[in-house]
């Protein structure tokens, strides 16, 4: 038998490096296409929003010329803008607090086992299911003046003809799609609160019982602090979906009737792509990247705060 | 070759990567390729019937890209930012032309025109509107239209109207008779916005004539001025009488058309497309629909009317130029493929070579209406700059919403658009 020579691996050990490098070419390969697709589709674009808020590129023209600070300037004194502004507020308060909400509602509701709460927790969560576009249509038809469902039943149950149309006037649009959004969302809220709510023990709740205490009083002693992990998570959706929020409101209003439902994403398609201002039309994009690089990173110190109270 | 599990996954980390290549690929020799807005079932059709013969009669294939007429917009935006025009595309004669044409994204046709005789073709009140632009010729017409006061026959006829109004004080009798008997004279829909800009342009162009109109479209004239006023003080007065259908701006054109087809209203301002879409739901020209021209409000007033004019346009970095251009020779030439085109497009056709009595009876007294014209002005939103457009169009929503104050809705509107001009 032939010995092993001084400073030679064995073949166990070579073999063990070749998968390693393998692995290694491998793992770069396959990481490859993500991070070109995510460097040609966000960073890229990202990287040319910020360039081109600094000139005044209609879109057409090859040729611009750089305006400085002109376009945030802008953005200081225009009163859609702010119209915007004020909406998105309104918009993510009330997308973030009506699925949670609900969805915590109808969790408890199906919890405390109702007859048909395994039906009714599958009839919930289909809107989840369903394309935005697709919820935002349902909704047109339902809020339609002459023959939808919601002045149907109003007519039905007040005994007179209603004919209001909930997308077309301005105190209504922007609401009407909150609502039908909230229809949409709600049920992953309730999913996810269901979820939750089978990681508390049963004990701790008959302790609670035993003690005398409400039903009110477990639900806001007791299951809503125990279910703080799946709040956060709830929440963090929420938020996640409210700022991708665009396409509901484009089928539905888009942004009208005359601004009243536009949102700062919707600002920012009619500047850039119906007044042809791509300039400005980036300039808001970049202040809407930054509102939403705020709230994620107000959002992730929260979460390291939640993580290090429930581990 | 066996397929191993990592060549598999291989294939399917680069297809994705490979596939986004596709779009950027160049053409075939021969090739020319199109992107238009006319996405409806019957003109998609024409529009792959009248390629069909273009293709036999030269050689040259149209790669189509259709994309619907309110996403076209965006689309064709979003193509000249990625500098991937086709080759030659649809677009609106006028201010959306211009505003192209001033970018520097369309290839002047000078020669195409010289060499292909187009002024013996092109109606020359058309080629004089519609087709040149900072001295040259950019546009050649598809068609055109004609907006009018478009009625239900059967309605009018039972309200026992023969006799259709020339002036305003006929108008509102008109209105006021049909308000008699329980019939909504006016159907709108400005659910788009867009729809109620006819009335706009034609009671401005009716009051304060085509000069001023011009004057207020390029922003020498100011929309808080008298003439402005006047004329929708003129809308305001008729909205409050009651003679539109409530809630406009919850109706799109389709659904206003609707309304008079049913019967539920007896009338709408609406483009002579409209008769396309009529047409395509069974009515019969003369029999179910007809039009009127807008009254005359103020005599002395040159007696002008309003539509925009379709065209197709040469990018500046077509690839095949020669094909784009025979295209657009083709397409306004050949008779057939004009009178097939207008009669499914609800359009009149800019070649003087056809046969008006290849339309329907309707079409030819709309043509008949244009050619006894004064002045052809292009609707609100081709006749002033998009951005300014986007005001004026919000404006109108607005005032079909509430119109009572639609002083202070002037005094606004001028201040934005004397902010989109100065963009």
């Amino acid at each position: 038998m032939k010995g092993v020579r001084a400073g030679s691996r064995s073949p166990i050990f070579c073999g063990a490096r070749r998968m390693e490098q393998s692995n290694r070419f491998w793992r770069t390969v396959l990481l490859a296409a993500p991070v070109a697709v995510f460097t040609v589709f966000v960073i890229w674009p990202l990287l040319s929003s910020f360039h081109y808020s600094f000139t005044n590129w209609n879109g057409f023209n090859r040729e611009f010329d750089y305006v400085g600070f002109s376009n945030y300037a802008k953005i200081v004194t225009d009163k859609l803008f702010l119209n915007a502004a004020i909406n998105t507020v309104i918009w993510m308060v009330a997308a973030i607090l009506l699925p949670t909400l609900l969805g915590l509602g109808l969790a408890l509701l199906i919890d405390s086992r109702v007859p048909g709460g395994t039906m009714f927790k599958s009839i919930f969560y289909l809107p989840i299911c369903l394309s935005a576009v697709v919820v935002g249509q349902i909704w047109v038809w339902i809020y339609q003046p002459d023959w939808g469902l919601l002045n149907t039943v109003i007519g039905l149950v007040s005994g007179e003809e209603f004919r209001y149309p909930w997308l077309a006037k301005p105190d209504t649009a922007l609401g009407s799609v909150i609502i039908a959004w909230a229809w949409q969302q709600t049920g992953l809220s309730m999913v996810i609160y269901l979820a939750g709510l089978t990681s508390i023990p049963e004990d701790l709740i008959e302790v609670c019982e035993i003690e005398g205490a409400t039903a009110w009083q477990r639900i806001r002693m007791l299951i809503i602090p125990l279910l703080t992990p799946a709040t956060v998570v709830v929440i963090a959706l929420s938020v996640i979906n409210s700022l991708k929020g665009f396409d509901i409101l484009y089928i539905m209003t888009g942004g009208g009737p005359f601004h009243s439902s536009d949102t700062l994403a919707m600002h920012m398609y009619n500047e850039s792509f119906k007044k042809y201002l791509m300039g400005y039309g980036s300039a808001i994009s970049v202040v809407l990247f930054l509102i939403a690089l705020t709230i994620i990173r107000i959002y992730f110190r929260q979460l390291r705060r939640v993580d290090e109270i429930y581990g | 070759m066996k397929i191993t599990k990592r060549r598999f996954l291989l294939a399917a980390a680069v297809l994705p990567i490979s596939t986004l290549s596709i779009p950027g690929m160049a053409s075939a020799e021969g090739d020319v390729t199109i992107s238009h807005y006319f996405t409806g079932e019957l003109g998609k059709a024409a529009i792959d019937s009248i390629a069909g013969k273009f293709a036999e009669e030269t050689g040259y294939t149209m790669k189509d890209s259709p994309v619907g007429h309110e996403d076209f917009k965006t689309d064709i935006l979003v193509r000249a930012a990625g500098q991937s025009l086709p080759d030659v595309f649809s677009y609106w004669a006028g201010a959306r032309v211009q505003f192209v044409v001033d970018s520097n994204s369309l290839t002047p046709i000078d020669g195409m025109w010289e060499r292909e005789g187009m002024d013996d073709v092109i109606a020359q009140a058309l080629a004089d509107s519609a087709t040149m632009y900072n001295g040259n010729r950019y546009l050649v017409p598809a068609g055109y239209h004609y907006a009018g006061m478009f009625y239900n026959k059967k309605v009018m006829d039972d309200a026992g109207v023969t006799d259709f109004p020339s002036d305003w004080a006929g108008f509102l009798d008109l209105c006021e008779n049909l308000k008699g008997m329980g019939i909504a004279p006016i159907a709108l829909g400005s659910k788009n916005r867009w729809p109620a800009q006819f009335w706009f342009d034609y009671l401005i162009l009716r009051t304060a004539g085509p000069d001023y109109r011009a004057n207020l479209m390029n922003g020498t004239a100011s929309y808080d001025d008298p003439e402005v006023m006047n004329a929708m003080a003129m809308w305001t007065d008729l909205i409050n009488r009651g003679c539109f259908v409530p809630n406009a701006n919850a109706d799109s054109w389709t659904d206003a058309s609707d309304r008079v087809a049913r019967g539920e209203a007896a009338m709408t301002l609406m483009g002579t497309w409209i008769t396309g879409y009529w047409n395509g739901n069974g009515m019969v020209p003369g029999e179910d629909y007809d039009f009127f021209e807008f009254p005359t409000i103020t005599e002395g007033v040159p007696n002008a009317v309003v539509g925009p004019v379709d065209g197709w346009v040469v990018s500046a970095n077509a690839e095949n130029v020669a094909g784009a251009e025979a295209w657009l020779a083709y397409f306004i030439s050949n008779t057939d493929a004009q009178v097939e085109w207008a009669n499914v497009q609800g359009a009149l056709s800019g070649n003087v070579n056809v046969d008006p009595s290849a339309y329907n009876s309707v079409m030819q007294k709309a043509s008949a209406a244009v050619a006894a014209a004064e002045a052809f002005a292009f609707n609100y939103d081709l006749a002033t700059p998009p951005p300014v457009a986007e005001v004026g169009l919000s404006m109108f929503a607005q005032f079909m919403d509430d119109p009572s104050d639609y002083e202070a809705l002037l005094a606004d509107t001028q201040e934005s658009a004397m902010a989109a001009f100065s963009n």
